[in-house]
């Protein structure tokens, strides 16, 4: 059926808008239900059990579905006298239990309130009939619903104590100005719970379109003919725009305003003015949320009137002093206005112009004591201590704020004296690091801004216009320290460079040293190996007899130095070839141009 | 079950009547109430020409007294005419009761002030209000349903002799005034 899903989703959307379960209306839960039992149209009308109290003057005329033939059969004719009969299940003699259960749900739609408060004994059995009959109705998809109906029929037979009266939209005092297209055409109150009808889009609030549908299956603005169970729909921007509205709670007493949305909450929860159940658990009335705190028993006992003698329930004894208390006002004994009697006392001490007072400026030595009107013209112009009373005032209160600066500075002074006993600590334990130079850390500067400038610790004795100036100061403080340790490293930097060269200059004189050493010995050498050669060079002679003299050769061997003298390579060639004859490995190179050298 | 609230009417004593006071629900007949106070409101500040209505003077809110004049370029021109408004306690789910209290020489009022329109009838619905009836009636004035005439007589004459029922509307009008 498609109306069902539909359905589902109108009561999810109010659970979705956060309206609690009282506030949707019980034609919620029933419309579920109804969508949800296939309609049986034959066209003709069902007297139920809820029509034989609530039908007035006007009996529902033929529009609603009408059971099937064999209902038909055992049904009564329509509009027959049995209006006014308080019993449920006598009027429909339901052959099948479903379709009665449907003709029930049906006619609870949005149902009227009866014209005379019927007794309280026979409203139970309709609710009964309606929850019972709900529950035999087998249908999947209500059972979602299920606890909803559940919860709503005990607040309407109102088994549970906590339950409250639902609040009459119709009545709100709504603060902001409502456009008028948000106005009901029926109720002329901004709409509650909009429906809109489907083929011409006219919107009203839920109750009044049903009972409106209830009497006439047409749209009441073009006579669009309307089924109630498939032609409506919610139309979500009329429901924010509702919410929006700024409404005054209904209670009285209370000025609370909200959104309308949220009164709800405020009327269940927070309202003192709610009426809630009377404390006393025996007793079926209500008292003022604020009423029923505290253990005072039963506020409907009756109690007689201190004024008038009459007869009053305790929880209805303010409203009795205001409005129909017979003695309930009286003559003030000094103006002869006539007063609330509970509101004497205020009326004496603050309104009557009567009543003997004395002037405000009797502190400061004016001695007037008349009535009121009289101390009052007296104050205005002519007490001679106004000035001075003046004065004093004046005086008092800057006495009170001296007092106060007082209390500030030596709480100031405080909190110096301790942040700079800690700055001398810090500088004592932070000396050793570099020479005297405190460390950086243990003075890191409190950045925190939420911190207010003048709470912060002050470390050049004084305070901060604002936290910029505080800020500046901190940075130049960090700077001036920057520098310090900049100058230092490059002290450092100076010692070590110095240490450097000082250590690379004896080495380099060992380097040159030795390089001298070296040089010595290879004059020796070549000294050494000049002799040889002078000497073999004269044993070959003295065999040979034609080799040049030895003199040339040392003096050519000494000239050279250790350089590059060929003649004396061809000796030492010849002397080691001639080394080689005894079978010595060659130690030179095979060209032998390279002389040997240190 | 009426979903306004059945406890504090069914708690049955007076006392609770008091105590609740607006913190009451809904009783029938406070919404026709609530919408006729709102009705009265609208008609106050914003009145439509040649319409008015209030509550009698006897301080019930359902029963108005109401005035029309006669449009202009029909026979009633420049005539007033009284009526009665009875509101019943489920309005506006059902029509007021209307009646001409000044006697009118009209095809659709009788001699007893007794209006046939339709949407005081059957064709009334709960959008309907009182300045919208009464300009219905204003209009009812200048064109009326001849097919389903009250008055035959004035039928007939609207049709074949306009100067006479001129005379008699004026005729039947000043016998109120000479009252």
């Amino acid at each position: 059926m498609l109306a069902g899903p539909r359905c589902r989703n109108f009561t999810s959307l109010y659970s979705y808008l956060g309206l609690s379960l009282r506030h949707i209306p019980p034609d919620i839960p029933a419309l579920v239900a109804q969508c949800a039992t296939p309609p049986v149209i034959n066209g003709r009308v069902l007297p139920t059990t809820v029509h034989t109290y609530s039908r007035r003057a006007h009996p529902p005329q033929a529009w609603f579905p009408p059971p099937s033939p064999p209902h038909n059969a055992t049904m009564p004719p329509p509009n027959t006298p049995e209006e006014g009969v308080p019993t449920a299940g006598a009027v429909v003699p339901a052959p099948a239990n479903t379709s009665a259960t449907y003709i029930l749900g049906r006619h609870h739609l949005y149902p009227e309130p009866p014209v005379s408060p019927p007794p309280r004994v026979p409203t139970a059995p309709p609710a009964a009939t309606t929850e019972s009959s709900r529950a035999t109705t087998p249908n999947p998809s209500r059972s979602s619903s299920r606890p909803r109906s559940a919860s709503r029929d005990s607040s309407a037979s109102c088994s549970n104590r906590s339950c409250l009266l639902p609040i009459n939209y119709q009545d709100l005092h709504y603060e902001t100005e409502v456009d008028k297209s948000l106005e009901c055409p029926i109720c002329r109150t901004p709409f509650h719970l909009p429906l809109t009808t489907k083929p011409c889009g006219h919107t009203f609030c839920a109750s009044c379109l049903d009972r409106a549908l209830e009497i006439q299956p047409l749209c009441p603005i073009d006579r669009t003919p309307l089924d109630a169970s498939r032609d409506v729909c919610h139309t979500r921007i009329v429901l924010d725009q509702l919410d929006r509205l700024r409404v005054r709670c209904p209670n009285r007493g209370c000025d609370y305003i909200c959104a309308r949305e949220l009164l709800p909450v405020h009327y269940e929860r927070y309202c003192e003015y709610t009426m809630v159940h009377c404390p006393d658990p025996d007793c079926d009335l209500r008292v003022a949320r604020a009423d029923a705190r505290g253990d005072r028993g039963c506020l409907h006992t009756f109690t007689t009137c201190q004024y008038c003698g009459k007869e009053v329930m305790v929880a209805g004894l303010e409203e009795h002093y205001d409005a129909d208390c017979g003695g309930h006002t009286a003559k003030c004994g000094h103006c002869n206005a006539i007063v609330v009697r509970h509101r004497m006392e205020k009326h004496t001490a603050k309104d009557c112009p009567r009543t003997m007072v004395a002037c405000k400026w009797r502190p400061f030595g004016c001695s007037e004591w008349a009535p009121r009107e009289v101390v009052e013209k007296h104050e205005q112009g002519l007490c001679v201590y106004q000035a001075i009373g003046r004065l004093a005032r004046d005086r008092m209160e800057d006495r009170m704020i001296i007092n106060e600066l007082k209390e500030r500075v030596s709480a100031m002074d405080e909190r110096l004296r301790k942040s700079e006993k800690k700055e001398k600590n810090r500088s004592r334990d932070g000396g050793g690091h570099f020479g005297g130079i405190p460390s950086a850390a243990p003075f890191m500067p409190d950045l925190d801004l939420n911190h207010s400038p003048r709470a912060a610790p002050s470390y050049n004795g004084g305070t901060w216009e604002s936290p910029e100036d505080y800020m500046l100061a901190q940075f130049e403080r960090i700077e001036s320290r920057m520098e310090d340790l900049r100058k230092m490293i490059m002290e450092l930097d100076g010692h070590h460079t110095m240490r450097l060269l000082n250590d690379t200059m004896r080495l380099n004189e060992q380097i040159a040293e030795l390089g001298s050493k070296v040089g010595v010995l290879g004059m020796h050498t070549t000294w050494l190996m000049n002799v040889q050669r002078q000497s073999r060079g004269q044993q070959r002679a003295g065999t040979t007899g034609g080799t040049p003299g030895p003199g040339i050769g040392v003096a050519g061997g000494v000239s050279g130095g250790g350089g590059s003298a060929g003649g004396r390579e061809e000796e030492a060639r010849r002397y080691f070839s001639s080394s080689n004859d005894v079978g010595l490995p060659l130690r030179r190179n095979s060209d032998g141009r390279n002389p040997p050298r240190l | 079950m009426p979903y306004e609230d059945t406890h504090t009417s069914t708690a049955g004593s007076i006392p609770a009547a008091k105590l609740g006071g607006a913190r009451k629900a809904a009783e029938p007949g406070q919404n026709a109430m609530k919408r006729l106070q709102t009705e009265l409101m609208q008609l106050m500040t914003s009145p439509a020409p040649g319409v008015s209505a209030f509550p009698s003077a006897d301080g019930n809110l359902l029963s108005w007294r109401a005035t029309i004049e006669g449009p202009d370029d029909t026979p009633y021109a420049g005539l007033t005419f009284k009526l009665s408004f009875e509101f019943p306690s489920n309005y506006p789910y059902a029509p007021p009761t209307v009646l001409f209290s000044t006697p009118i020489y009209h095809p659709n009022v009788d001699f007893s002030g007794r209006i046939c329109l339709d949407i005081l009838k059957d064709k009334w619905t709960a959008a309907y209000n009182t300045q919208t009836v009464l300009l219905s009636l204003q209009s009812l004035l200048g064109e009326p349903n001849n097919a389903s005439p009250l008055n035959g007589e004035a039928a007939e004459l609207w049709d074949k002799n306009p100067a006479l029922f001129k005379t008699k509307v004026m005729d039947r009008h000043k016998d109120l005034e000479d009252d």
